[in-house]
């Protein structure tokens, strides 16, 4: 046995009480070199170590390597603080100990410890006073070192975390990289950092991103949009666009349009007031900027789009018509949604025409629900609403409220707010609005009015209607308070007005009526969007209330103070809740607000609900469901579908409703090619809805659900995001009030403000539509439309049944009736070899493109006979056709096309090689980060004469008489774009009425 | 997750792996070869479901693989696992000696066929041939020198790589590398890379590894004797809470044998509990389980308890505590030159054992036993009939340790020293603080074992899955009942039509 070299520090460390210095010194010194092996023995002694760290008799270097010695003891003991105070205190003895083999271990925990120590000492310094000079050594040369190893996002991380913004200004003055400021930008934005700095450091980092040109192609663009969206400041915009004014009018076209799509309607307004009126040659394009700004244009675009591409399956409509019993309140209101949802913003309310005796059905509350739907049918046609919504609105505010009216009357003010979304505030509706709200005695009317008046007012701050909805919400009607509750926290939306919540929360705290106090906690919610650490102390508040009611609201206003910040804090709070609270809503409320907090990582939540989604609360269950759903909405992510699958089958009704409006969310506007469960998804929709036994919260569901896998004319998508990154509030507020249909169905009509058109829109400097064409590098099947279904071919075989007597033939017969029936609606790709049937449906798809009118509507008859074809791997597609999120990545110009983009497409480019294959793989789980949309296109042949794209909304000429419905009216033969007269939409518009008076 | 320790507890986790391996064993007894295949198969879902579980279940087959390993089951191995060749495998092969080629074309096209895997093997599969190479290096003496270096080079590439999955199969590794330096006699040579390993560990948050470094360290100090230094390594470390059993009972072990010597047997008692409740089935870890208990009676014995008669029959035990019963029934009767005499005879075993300096502190214990059964037994007794029965020298030595005993407060009674005798107090009843005291400590010791059984408790994966299917084809049952019904009230509403037809 070999005896080893030294088994105990015991005779070093007793010369450390030796009276000799030098003694003391060369202990001290040995001992260091001991330390890794007997560093438990060495711990005993110290503290004589730290009074000889503090002696004054020592020279210097002794000292150093006492506190080097304590240092190295403390990191063994675990005590990383205490290590770094001494190493700190060791000065040189560290710096040369670095170099010491067997001592990296060490070096690098007391460098990262000493990070996070300067973090912090650095928010203090904020407020106290110095730092260690010291420790600003250390963390100089770690800086020093990440630039000189190129380690550059790493220095900028430390540096934001630290408030170091010269730092990151230098990195950049020494790189000239702009991703890195968009980096940094993106880390302030995405993580959680408190809102004063946030702004501070986008303040700092606008400047310093070099002037944009439409020449270079610069993916900054959309970064700037984003910081002056989230910045929120006027002055800074205008100064922005009027610096790109003359010179680069286009650009500032383009920035004004995504300006649109995320700032706020006050936000946009002050722009609009302020913008200089500019000289003789600068006034038009400061005119066009002020008119991009009002937000209309793009609205109107929007809805040209839609409206264009409508690709409606009315035969799912017509299935779901047949088997839903109309009588039933809940089945109308199902159907209501589900068409509204499937046309919503095409305008097209052919399938309200043909079925006009299935609508007088409706009473009551679904009346008010299917007069709503027309406002989300018509959503965006602003111009017009008066016209279209005019048969149904009452015709004088005082005479109005007689019985079964005014549920008509209601929904259409209701529908006229839908209309209006997002651009009403300081407009006609406005007033209108707030003028039946006013003058109506009918507590239907003015839940209508003051629902319209919110929607339409969105964060429009307007005083007036707030005025208006509080003298509503002091009548103390349960209908119209709980109305005015919702709209006042609509108008007042992301201010964190103190008065205002302080008088929603007492009035809530006072009221019997439960419905006066779910309007007004979830108003208090609204009043808090996006206001992160403001909000703390009401969220306390409301989580503190005995009642579950303002608690439910308390889960909310946390979840949109956080917004997409995916707040660690708040997350877990709400998980604390999802699980300890007495109240099943507010339960239910917890998970699903997860999904407003995340929705920017959707890869994350199928993860954190995982757990939840198997608790034996089954409102648990259901809030996991919404959850997934929201925050996965748009993007097939496979993960997500596993999950919802088996949860349709769930033993609780209303766990299945959740979970099958969950799988529309998440698979709108996927492809066969891209999202293999599909198929099925659709079959089982049509399965529930058809199967009378089920229960009738799970065939609300299903037809829900029908509705959003197809919504918007199969030509939307579902996202929280804006294209430029930032949250998409009108689809944040439109989610969450969505989710309160499980209270009140007509609040889902909602949902229509979540959905985003996803295509391409080219514009000419003259704010024009040209002709163009580009390219879509990616299999045509991947982004297809899916096949319409077929009509069933005959219900002969069920005759047989009849025949036979016995009871075991008879449940035989029906099985098999069950099963043909289900076969049938599938989708055809299902039996047939897929590829073939997509490729033929991707042609077909693709022929329409070319001229985006022949193709609409009229797939049904065109999916079939396509020859067998190899699919090719990229397609041409034309200005105003559908591009979605995940196929934006693939979308080039040609370059020696006559228009080219003032900005790139995407900022992501295409993943990988791999994902053009058509798996569900290929599509990156990752929401799109930006992109599409409305583009102005620079014009490289100007001299040649353009080429435009008529709008058939903007050919309207306003109807004659109220009742006339503001349909297209027949093109003239020899335009552009002919319709195609044997499309259903093209019918001249007949006059026709909702016949509501009809059922009294 | 358990690595063994000495050369009699080797085969501490035969029978769990027997009982793991039994339904795969069943149909066929699989060929080493086989069955290491399955074991990387097993690695490779481990990594990918993030489930160590199912490593864990892979190196519990470790003890009873070892002995079927030689080097053509090894290079076929290899040879089967990395079907192209790559530097790893080249670094492999070279660890084991040259062989006949013609073997190993017989062997390749049998078993490479059954798995194709494209890429690479992940690297804890590497780590996991290679702790069965050290461990078939370490089989036979001459290639002791090889095992070490293999060993060192291992835990560097384990470091480098620095993966939490490869945590378990590490801790492992570690194991064999205290085992080669142990059979090359240069355990303390081993000691500053332990050292150095476990703050690495406890940086990287490495549990596993940590374990079971701190135990080798344990270990390193108690063979050299140095409990000083072990103590302070205990008191200054903290074991993790989240290492397996088998490591807990180790590391209870240690403790046990410090305290033991430090004196403080009430804790040592404690912490040789822990360790025999905590370790595998005598069976399975004889060796184990008699070192501990070995340990604990003598522990019992100083604190003045007779340990059960039934232990000494245990089938496992009988043999191995013959020496230990026979001090037992010394200390019993009191007799002291019974106790001396055994003493003598098993000495060296004592030694082995490294009990023999505990056992010598006995000797008090036996004077005091064999006093107390005295104060039992009479209530007055002449210093000299205690000299006579316990064996002592003389009188005054009597004196002086009934003496001791009373103030030490074994006996009640006092010496009556002018006539030369002791009186005994009273009886000491069955009732009173003391029994409740026993008694609160006994409800301690059982709330704590079910607490942490019920820790130790885990759910099967995805059960739920299957009630979930359940409910739902209870729903499917419950709405085909409800056609029925409905069906049926069809079929009555006919009745009547049929009962007129009749």
């Amino acid at each position: 046995m070999g005896v080893p070299s030294q088994s105990s520090a015991a005779g070093v460390l007793a010369l450390l009480s030796d009276p000799e210095p030098v003694l003391k010194q060369y202990a001290l010194k040995a001992l260091n070199q001991l330390v890794p092996q007997f560093w438990a023995e060495i711990s005993e002694h110290i503290a004589l170590i730290e009074s000889l760290y503090e002696s004054e008799q020592l020279p210097q270097e002794a000292h150093d390597s006492a506190a080097l010695l304590a240092s190295k003891v403390y990191y063994y003991l675990g005590d990383y603080e205490e290590a770094l105070s001494f190493a700190l205190g060791a000065g040189s003895a560290f710096e040369n100990d670095t170099r010491s083999p067997g001592t990296e271990e060490y070096v690098e925990t007391v460098v990262s410890k000493a990070i996070d120590r300067y973090i912090q000492s650095r928010l203090k310094e904020q407020a106290e006073g110095k730092i260690d000079s010291r420790l600003q050594g250390i963390i100089e040369g770690i800086f020093r070192r990440c630039i000189a190893d190129g380690e550059y996002k790493q220095a900028i991380g430390i540096a934001l975390e630290s408030r170091r913004l010269d730092i990151v200004k230098s990195i950049y003055e020494q790189t000239r990289d702009t991703t890195l400021l968009t980096y940094a930008m993106e880390a302030v934005l995405d993580t959680a950092f408190p809102l004063a700095f946030r702004d501070q450091v986008l303040k700092f980092l606008f400047p310093l991103f070099p002037a944009p040109s439409d020449d270079a192609k610069t993916t900054h663009v959309y970064a700037l949009t984003r910081i002056l969206v989230t910045l929120n400041s006027p002055e800074m915009t205008i100064n922005f666009l009027t610096s790109l004014v003359p010179r680069q009018k286009l650009l500032a076209y383009q920035f004004a349009f995504d300006l649109v799509e995320g700032g706020g309607q006050d936000f946009r307004e002050a722009i609009r007031k302020d913008l200089p009126e500019g000289t003789e040659e600068t006034k038009p394009i400061y005119d066009q900027l002020r008119k991009i700004l009002l937000g209309q244009e793009s609205i109107k675009l929007y809805l040209e789009f839609l409206k264009r591409n409508n690709k409606v399956d009315m035969l799912i409509l017509k299935n779901t018509k047949d088997v839903l019993e109309p009588r039933s309140s809940i089945y109308h209101t199902a159907l209501s949604l589900q068409n509204a949802f499937m046309h919503a913003g095409t305008t097209s309310d052919i399938f309200l025409r043909e079925n006009l005796e299935w609508l007088v059905l409706a009473n009551n509350w679904s009346k008010f629900s299917a007069a709503a739907a027309i406002g989300v049918i018509h959503k965006g046609h602003f111009q017009e609403s008066m016209n279209i919504l005019g048969p149904y609105l009452p015709a004088q505010p005082q005479d109005s409220s007689t019985g079964a009216n005014a549920y008509m009357e209601g929904g259409a003010l209701y529908a006229m707010g839908l209309v209006n979304a997002g651009c009403g505030s300081g407009q006609e509706v406005e007033n209108y609005l707030r003028n039946m709200l006013r003058n109506s005695a009918s507590e239907v009317v003015q839940h209508g009015s003051a629902l319209g008046l919110g929607v339409a007012g969105m964060g429009g701050k307007s005083a007036e209607a707030y005025d208006d909805l509080k003298q509503t919400l002091f009548t103390d009607s349960a209908v119209a308070g709980e109305a005015a509750g919702y709209a006042m926290g609509l108008i007042m939306l992301g201010t964190a007005d103190a008065t205002s919540a302080e008088e929603m929360l007492t009035y809530a705290r006072e009221t019997q009526h439960e419905k006066i106090i779910r309007g007004l906690a979830i108003g208090l919610a609204l009043i808090f969007y996006g206001r992160q650490e403001e909000a703390d102390d009401m969220v306390k508040l409301l989580m503190a209330e005995k009642d579950p009611i303002l608690r439910y609201g308390g889960v909310y206003t946390l979840a949109l103070a956080y917004a997409g910040t995916a707040n660690n804090w708040a997350v877990r709070q709400l998980l604390h809740v999802a699980v300890s609270d007495t109240s099943d809503d507010v339960r239910r409320a917890a998970v699903t607000s997860l999904a407003f907090l995340l929705f920017k990582n959707p890869a994350q939540v199928p993860r954190i609900v995982q757990l939840l989604s198997e608790s034996y609360n089954p409102h648990v269950r259901c809030g996991a469901t919404l959850a997934l759903g929201i925050a996965c909405a748009g993007t097939g992510l496979q993960d997500a579908v596993d999950i919802l699958e088996p949860m349709t089958r769930d033993s609780v009704d209303f766990v299945r409703q959740g979970a099958l409006i969950a799988l529309g969310m998440i698979l709108v506007e996927q492809s066969e090619a891209s999202s293999p469960s599909l198929a099925s998804t659709r079959a089982l929709y049509a399965k529930i809805v058809s199967d009378k036994h089920d229960d009738p919260m799970a065939r609300f569901g299903a037809a829900l659900g029908q509705g959003l896998i197809d919504a918007g004319g199969r030509n939307v998508t579902i996202s929280l995001q804006s294209r430029a990154g930032s949250r998409n509030t009108s689809a944040i507020v439109g989610m969450v009030l969505f989710c309160q249909f499980w209270y009140w169905y007509p609040l889902a009509h909602c949902a229509c403000l979540a959905f985003e058109p996803t295509g391409i829109i080219g514009l000419d400097e003259n704010l024009k539509a040209p002709k163009f064409e580009f390219i879509s590098n990616a299999k045509p099947s991947l982004f297809a439309y899916p096949a319409a279904t077929k009509p069933p071919k005959k219900e002969t075989v069920a005759k047989v049944a009849t025949a036979v007597l016995s009871t075991t033939a008879k449940v035989k017969a029906r099985e098999k009736r069950k099963a043909v029936e289900a076969g049938e609606t599938v989708p055809e790709e299902k039996k047939d070899g897929d590829v073939e049937m997509k490729g033929a449906e991707a042609s077909s798809s693709r022929h329409g493109d070319v001229s985006p009118i022949s193709g609409s509507l009229s797939n049904l008859a065109e999916s079939t006979g396509k020859g067998r074809k190899s699919e090719p791997s990229s397609e041409k597609l034309s200005n105003f056709s559908r591009v979605t999120p995940a196929q934006l990545a693939y979308i080039t110009f040609p370059a020696d096309g006559r228009y080219q983009p003032v900005r790139v497409v995407s900022t992501r480019p295409p993943s990988t090689k791999a994902s053009k294959s058509p798996s569900s793989a290929a599509l990156a789980p990752e929401r799109s980060g930006g992109g599409g949309g409305i583009l102005i296109m620079a014009d490289t042949r100007p001299d040649e004469e353009p080429d435009y794209i008529e709008f058939e909304t903007q050919a309207v000429v306003p109807p004659a008489g109220p009742g006339a419905a503001p349909n297209p009216p027949p093109s003239t033969p020899g335009r552009h774009i002919a319709l195609d007269e044997s499309a259903p939409e093209a019918d001249p518009p007949e006059s026709f009425e909702y016949p509501f008076g009809n059922d009294t | 997750m358990a690595d063994v320790e000495m050369k009699p507890i080797d085969d501490k986790e035969e029978k769990k792996e027997e009982k793991t391996a039994a339904e795969e064993k069943k149909p066929v007894p699989l060929t080493p070869v086989a069955e290491i295949k399955g074991n990387v198969a097993f690695i490779e879902r481990a990594v990918s479901t993030l489930e160590p579980r199912f490593t864990h279940r892979v190196l519990r087959s470790l003890a009873h693989l070892r002995k079927k390993l030689d080097d053509k089951v090894l290079r076929d191995a290899v040879q089967a696992i990395y079907t192209t060749d790559s530097p790893t495998k080249q670094s492999l092969l070279s660890w084991l000696p040259d062989a006949p080629t013609e073997q190993s074309m017989d062997i390749d096209p049998a078993s490479t066929p059954s798995k194709q895997p494209q890429a690479e093997p992940i690297p804890e599969v590497d780590i996991y041939l290679r702790l069965l190479i050290i461990h078939y290096l370490l089989a036979s003496s001459d290639t002791h020198a090889k095992a070490t270096k293999l060993a060192h080079e291992t835990v560097d590439k384990m470091q480098a790589l620095n993966r939490r999955s490869m945590d378990p199969i590490a801790a492992k590794v570690w194991y064999a590398v205290e085992r080669a330096y142990e059979l090359g006699g240069e355990l303390a040579d081993a000691r500053p890379l332990f050292l150095a390993a476990q703050r690495t560990a406890a940086l990287r948050h490495d549990d596993e590894t940590e374990a079971s470094l701190i135990n080798r360290i344990l270990r390193s100090y108690l063979q050299y004797s140095l409990y000083d230094q072990a103590d302070k390594l205990v008191s200054k470390t903290s074991f993790p809470a989240a290492a397996g059993n088998p490591q807990h009972a180790r590391y209870h072990y240690y403790l046990g044998r410090i305290k033991a010597v430090q004196l403080n047997y009430t804790a040592a008692h404690t912490n040789l509990q822990q360790a025999i409740r905590r370790a595998p089935p005598a069976k399975t870890a004889p060796g184990f389980y008699q070192a501990v208990h070995k340990l604990s009676i003598v522990v019992e014995l100083l604190m003045g308890d007779i340990p059960e008669r039934s232990l000494f029959r245990h089938p496992v035990l009988e043999k191995a505590l013959a020496g230990y019963f026979e001090i037992v029934k010394a200390v019993r009767n009191g007799s002291l030159s019974q106790f001396q005499n055994t003493l003598s005879t098993y000495a060296a075993q004592f030694e082995a054992d490294k009990t023999y300096t505990l056992i010598v502190r006995l000797r008090q214990n036996v004077i005091k036993t064999g006093i107390r059964r005295l104060s039992l037994s009479y209530s007055r007794i002449s210093l000299r009939d205690i000299c006579v029965k316990l064996h002592l020298d003389s009188e005054e030595d009597a004196e002086y340790i009934v003496g001791k005993a009373i103030r030490d407060g074994v006996i009640e009674g006092r010496i009556v020293h002018e006539k030369g005798w002791m009186e005994c107090g009273g009886q000491k009843s069955g009732y009173g603080p003391e029994v409740s005291d026993v008694f609160s400590r006994r409800i301690t010791y059982c709330l704590e074992l079910h607490n942490q059984s019920v820790k130790a408790m885990r759910y099967p994966l995805n059960a739920h899955r299957k009630e979930l299917a359940a409910a739902e084809g209870a729903r499917e049952r419950e709405k085909e009942l409800a056609k029925e019904i409905q069906e049926g009230g069809d079929l009555d509403d006919e009745g009547p039509d049929l009962g007129e037809g009749f």
